[in-house]
């Protein structure tokens, strides 16, 4: 089995950080390196569940949809794929996308209604997406880059 | 880049001062997202040595700015109580660098990354107290009629709804990709507006920690005022008080003094009454811009039209906090 991306990922970032940005005499080009050095690392943190945490939001989405909006399970088919082979992460970004359309539509529909309990439900999803994709949990690397 | 750029920073000063100048250094400051920001320290004949500061407009940057914005309300704040550098010259045209351009003297002390908390330890209370109370000198102080009336051009009332209105305006041009959190603080903000102000001020437009020069515990310069404009004094207020800039003690805003501390300080200097709901609203939209300048950031970062790793930055971490942020205040409103 060959090495998977987040270790390649890992492995670089850790080079620019520890090996190479040390040798660069230049302040703004050694901080600028060191930047990116971080930003790889967050990659790399990242990269291994990504495509989980589109699909795992996608279906939320589409959970939320079902049982608190006016958008019935017909409209929601074509988002259900009918080949894995599809499922690459640009794929699912595009149904993320378009969900999240249906979706903004559908808490400005509850918020003009005044349904405090919908709109509370439809922040607690909004929150779980957030939580799940957020990635300023990392911020100390932000903070080693930029000091 | 640099080393042509020395050469003819040489040149122009040399010729400027009409002095002969030999260059110590020429180094360019990381960080800056708006301008390309170079220190520089040259010798004369005699040995005196000047130490200098030169801002370069970037061709892509993430708030695009005129020069003269920058330089005017600068000039607007020499030998006032709002430190800030001595101005040395500034060009609209390209014919020297490039570029506009901006030229200052430096001043001493340096200025802290904004997402470190304890920067300004053991001096928090000190600076805290300059800190707010530089806000509200700013927000008092009488703007020189000319530069008023450069400023007053793009004055529109009410004042919420021009700044609302252009962030907003930024946020539909260069978003990639839909953002529900976003779009229910946007449509919150215009639903439930603020009074409109009778105070007309200089607003900085980006007063914060990490904008600001400190030694030891003194702040020696108010720095980073590309995005100043006439408008309401609680804006810069609800800026500087946003937790993205204190997100690990939210209690010492800008990680300096306790939030109530900081408000009596702010009216004290500024002699201006807070209305705490209008504040609100101002610390909301202060979440918005933010969103605006990171979702910049990312645009430029994603078009390749500047990938500073600034950029990347910006969008990945201060945008997901100002989002944490604006739904934590949605939800505090049901």
């Amino acid at each position: 089995m060959k090495p998977d991306i987040n270790i390649a990922l890992l492995n670089a970032a850790q080079e620019i950080l520890n090996r190479f940005s040390p040798l660069i005499e230049d302040e703004y080009e050694r901080s600028r390196l060191g930047s990116w050095g971080a930003l790889i690392l967050i990659s790399a943190m990242k990269v291994d569940g990504a495509g989980t945490l589109l699909d795992k939001e996608n279906q939320d989405i589409i959970d939320w949809l079902l049982s608190h909006s006016r958008i019935n399970a017909d409209q929601l088919e074509v988002f259900k794929s009918s080949d894995s082979d599809s499922e690459t992460i640009s794929f699912l970004d595009e149904n993320n996308q378009k969900l999240r359309t249906l979706l903004t539509k559908e808490v400005e529909f509850l918020e003009s209604g005044g349904k405090k309990n919908e709109i509370l439900t439809a922040y607690g999803l909004l929150r779980s997406m957030h939580h799940r994709r957020k990635v300023s949990d990392l911020v100390g690397l932000l903070q080693q880059s930029l000091d | 880049m640099s080393q042509k750029l020395s050469k003819s920073f040489l040149s122009y000063y040399s010729n400027l001062s009409k002095k002969e100048f030999s260059l110590l250094s020429f180094e360019r400051i990381f960080g800056g997202a708006s301008r390309e920001t170079y220190k520089i320290r040259l010798k004369d004949s005699l040995g005196s040595e000047e130490r200098l500061i030169l801002r370069l407009s970037q061709e892509s940057s993430l708030i695009e700015t005129e020069q003269r914005i920058e330089y005017l309300a600068y000039s607007a704040f020499q030998k006032s109580n709002v430190p800030v550098p001595i101005l040395i010259d500034m060009s609209e045209d390209d014919s020297t660098f490039n570029v506009p351009f901006m030229l200052m003297r430096e001043l001493n002390g340096e200025a802290a990354n904004p997402f470190t908390p304890n920067s300004y330890s053991p001096y928090e209370q000190d600076i805290g107290i300059q800190f707010w109370s530089i806000l509200g000198e700013i927000a008092k102080k009488r703007i020189d009629n000319e530069i008023f009336k450069a400023f007053a051009k793009d004055l529109d009332k009410p004042f919420w709804k021009t700044e609302l209105d252009k962030w907003v305006k930024v946020i539909e041009e260069d978003s990639i990709g839909v953002e529900p959190i976003l779009d229910a603080g946007i449509r919150y903000l215009y639903k439930y507006p603020p009074k409109e102000s009778n105070n007309i001020c200089m607003v900085h437009g980006d007063y914060r920690s990490g904008n600001f020069l400190y030694f030891k515990n003194k702040i020696t310069g108010i720095l980073d005022w590309e995005m100043a404009h006439l408008g309401d004094p609680l804006e810069d207020l609800g800026w500087a008080l946003s937790p993205i800039w204190s997100w690990q003690d939210r209690d010492r805003p800008a990680y300096l003094i306790p939030r109530d501390e900081a408000l009596d300080v702010w009216e004290n200097s500024s002699a201006h009454k807070v209305d705490k709901k209008d504040l609100e609203w101002w610390e909301l939209f202060a979440a918005i811009k933010g969103m605006a300048i990171w979702i910049s950031a990312g645009n430029e970062f994603k078009s390749g039209k500047n990938i500073d790793p600034i950029n990347l930055f910006s969008a990945w971490i201060p945008g997901d906090i100002h989002l944490e942020i604006i739904l934590n205040t949605l939800e505090s409103k049901i």
